[in-house]
């Protein structure tokens, strides 16, 4: 195959434009993948205080169920993209099955005679500090 | 210029780590206590002790006022009910005592903290929930009479007139703990802090950039939204609301706060009352008295007093905002069917 | 020795050069300077290169395919040759397009082909996990391609003129 590439020895003009389409490209799939990264939504299960599971919402492309080992009352949360919730639980008040699915930072299950929260935190800015209720 | 390049590119690197000072996470706790979760969040730098310390005083409290701890102060008032002995007591109780007493005053039948017995009936206190029986509940609502409860503030003692009377300060503990856990966290220096104790959040002076703290309500109908967002500085909003817990029975929903007039719970058309105030404790008290109350009487005795503001969510979708509160909040239901008002005065 | 026979030979010793090189960038990780996975110099490409140069896309697509299969046996695994056959490919594909052009020289060519290769890398990543989560790397993978691609253009530059013609045919 006979390329005038091939016979040059000096880089050309053209050559800086393919530098700049790829560094365009790069900058394209930054900005492309910018609101996919900040919708970043975690999710932090305490239990009395210590941290037992953690699950990045967001990403999860399968339904996670997880039984949750040392709780007075046995219970089973629920995690599937972008939400969670407490699927059942053996607690007397059941407050905490009923709040159902959060999906938000800042939104938070409560299962006080289990002493145990769930907690989502996310890179978004939330639009207030704190919520009272 | 060839050889300057390489220190160009280490100067470009480099500008990637500047600090980010500006939007730094604040030292924060989450804990139990009083039968809720409880978070403290301080802005300034180094507020890891002070948040330490405003934990062991909201701990403290707790062990002081817990009507299910057998060893606190107020169990041994409730143990000693009907016999006649004046107990003695922190004075910290005892002012505690009479400022729940002074609310039953302001407006009668809409608080009592001698319910207690009636919510044992009820189960919501060792969640057991159930309608209870109409004798036990006629049993029950015989002990409730807060004029029974004496009250000596001078030699700080108090005593139960009645046998089978008990306190329970559940409606005011939590306001009166963010009160002493707002001036622990100043005697440490601290000028920004968030405290949620159970709902109930007390905003400590603005945030670090000299804004309004911005804190929503909950949608009683539908508790993952906001209902309107207010701005709060140095002030408590605490919400009580039928939605918090209840149970269900025979397709008919019970919530847990009882009104002291019928032994049910109440039922004045109000789905939630926040009251907003810089007086932590007073705030905390209303919430509870004026969903009871119902929005006339709620705004009423509004009208009445110039120390607290309130947001009522009626149970016809009407959000009534007093007009202390329209400078700084936002409405966030119009969506979901909500009207927003503002009462004057 | 007859032209197929010739032919033969020269493709398995450019096969061969290629391994080497694999094998031995492999000895110099990029990756403790810069953590990013699926990170390397791309020596191989070198080999790439050449023979789009002086033989024939057909003979660069074989040797091509005989390195990604003959380093998988020697010490990759499937999801390894996946992510280097596709990368490699996706090279080859625009290295062969970009030298047709008039106007560039190899530096151009190498690093275009350095991107393509990450892209195709970063793709069969994607098709095997099962998730768009390997996309994150793609930026800081393209840029460092620009460098890679220039040192391995450089590289051929040297190659191609020093070895102008391997055993005409």
């Amino acid at each position: 195959m006979r390329s005038p590439a091939a016979d040059r020895r000096r880089p050309t003009l053209w050559d800086g434009l393919v530098v700049l389409a790829v560094v365009a490209f790069a900058v394209l799939l930054v900005f492309l993948l910018r609101p996919a990264e900040g919708s970043a939504v975690t999710a932090v299960i305490t239990l009395d205080g210590e941290t037992v599971a953690q699950y990045r919402l967001d990403q999860l492309s399968q339904p996670v169920t997880l039984d949750v080992e040392g709780a007075a009352y046995p219970l089973t949360i629920r995690a599937e993209q972008g939400r969670i919730c407490i699927e059942h639980s053996d607690c007397p008040s059941q407050d905490c099955v009923r709040t159902g699915w959060i999906s938000r930072p800042g939104q938070q299950i409560i299962c006080l005679p289990n002493r145990l929260v769930i907690s989502l935190s996310g890179t978004e800015p939330e639009p207030f500090d704190a919520v009272t209720g | 210029m060839k050889r300057f390049l390489p220190f160009l590119c280490c100067l470009l690197f480099l500008a990637g780590c500047t600090a980010p000072s500006a939007d730094a996470e604040p030292a924060q706790v989450q804990f139990f206590s009083m039968d809720t979760v409880m978070s403290i969040r301080v802005y300034n730098e180094g507020g890891e002790d002070a948040i330490q310390a405003a934990r062991q005083e909201v701990e403290r409290l707790d062990k002081l006022l817990s009507r299910t701890n057998p060893d606190s102060q107020i169990s041994l008032l409730n143990s000693h009910a009907g016999d006649g002995t004046l107990i003695s007591l922190d004075a910290e109780v005892a002012d505690l005592l009479s400022f729940a007493k002074s609310v039953s005053q302001l407006l009668p039948g809409c608080f009592d903290i001698t319910i207690a017995p009636v919510m044992d009936a009820w189960g919501f206190t060792k969640e057991e929930r159930h309608v209870p029986s109409a004798e036990a509940l006629a049993d029950a609502m015989s002990l409730v009479n807060s004029e029974a409860l004496i009250v000596d503030e001078a030699s700080s003692s108090a005593r139960l007139e009645q046998a089978g009377m008990e306190v329970d300060l559940g409606a005011v503990a939590k306001g009166f703990a963010a009160g002493r856990a707002d001036a622990v966290l100043r005697e440490y220096g601290v000028t920004s802090a968030l405290l949620d104790l159970g709902g109930n959040v007390t905003a400590i002076g603005s945030k670090l950039d000299g804004s309004a703290w911005q804190v929503a309500v909950k949608d009683p109908q539908n508790t993952s939204e906001a209902l309107c967002v207010l701005s709060l500085e140095d002030q408590t909003a605490s919400t009580s609301g039928g939605y918090e817990r209840y149970f269900e029975e025979n397709g008919q929903t019970y919530h847990h706060i009882i009104d002291p007039k019928t032994g049910y719970p109440a039922d004045s058309g109000l789905l939630s009352v926040t009251v907003i105030s810089s007086d932590h404790m007073l705030a905390d008290a209303l919430s509870t008295t004026l969903f009871v109350a119902g929005p006339e009487e709620a705004l009423d005795f509004w009208r009445s007093r110039d120390d607290f503001e309130l947001v009522l969510c009626t149970e016809d979708n009407r959000v009534i905002v007093t007009e202390g509160l329209e400078a700084g909040y936002r409405p966030a239901g119009e969506d979901r069917g909500y009207t927003y008002e503002i009462a004057r005065r | 020795m007859s032209v197929s026979l010739r032919r033969l030979t020269r493709s398995a010793v450019l096969t061969a050069l290629a391994l080497a090189l694999s094998v031995a960038e492999g000895l110099v990780p990029l990756t403790i300077l810069f953590p990013l996975p699926g990170l390397r110099l791309g020596l191989a490409n070198l080999v790439t290169v050449y023979a789009l140069c002086r033989l024939s896309g057909r003979e660069a697509l074989l040797i091509l395919i005989a390195r990604c299969l003959l380093g998988s046996l020697l010490g990759g695994n499937l999801m390894a040759l996946a992510f280097s056959l596709t990368g490699g490919l996706l090279a080859l594909g625009v290295m062969a397009l970009l030298l047709r052009l008039p106007g560039l020289s190899l530096f151009g060519v190498s690093i275009a082909g350095a991107a393509a290769h990450n892209t195709g890398q970063i793709l069969a990543a994607m098709v095997v996990l099962g998730t768009p989560a390997p996309l994150v790397y793609l930026p800081p993978l393209l840029l460092c391609s620009l460098i890679t691609g220039t040192v391995t253009g450089g590289v051929s530059i040297l190659l191609v003129h020093r070895v102008p013609f391997p055993g005409k045919v």
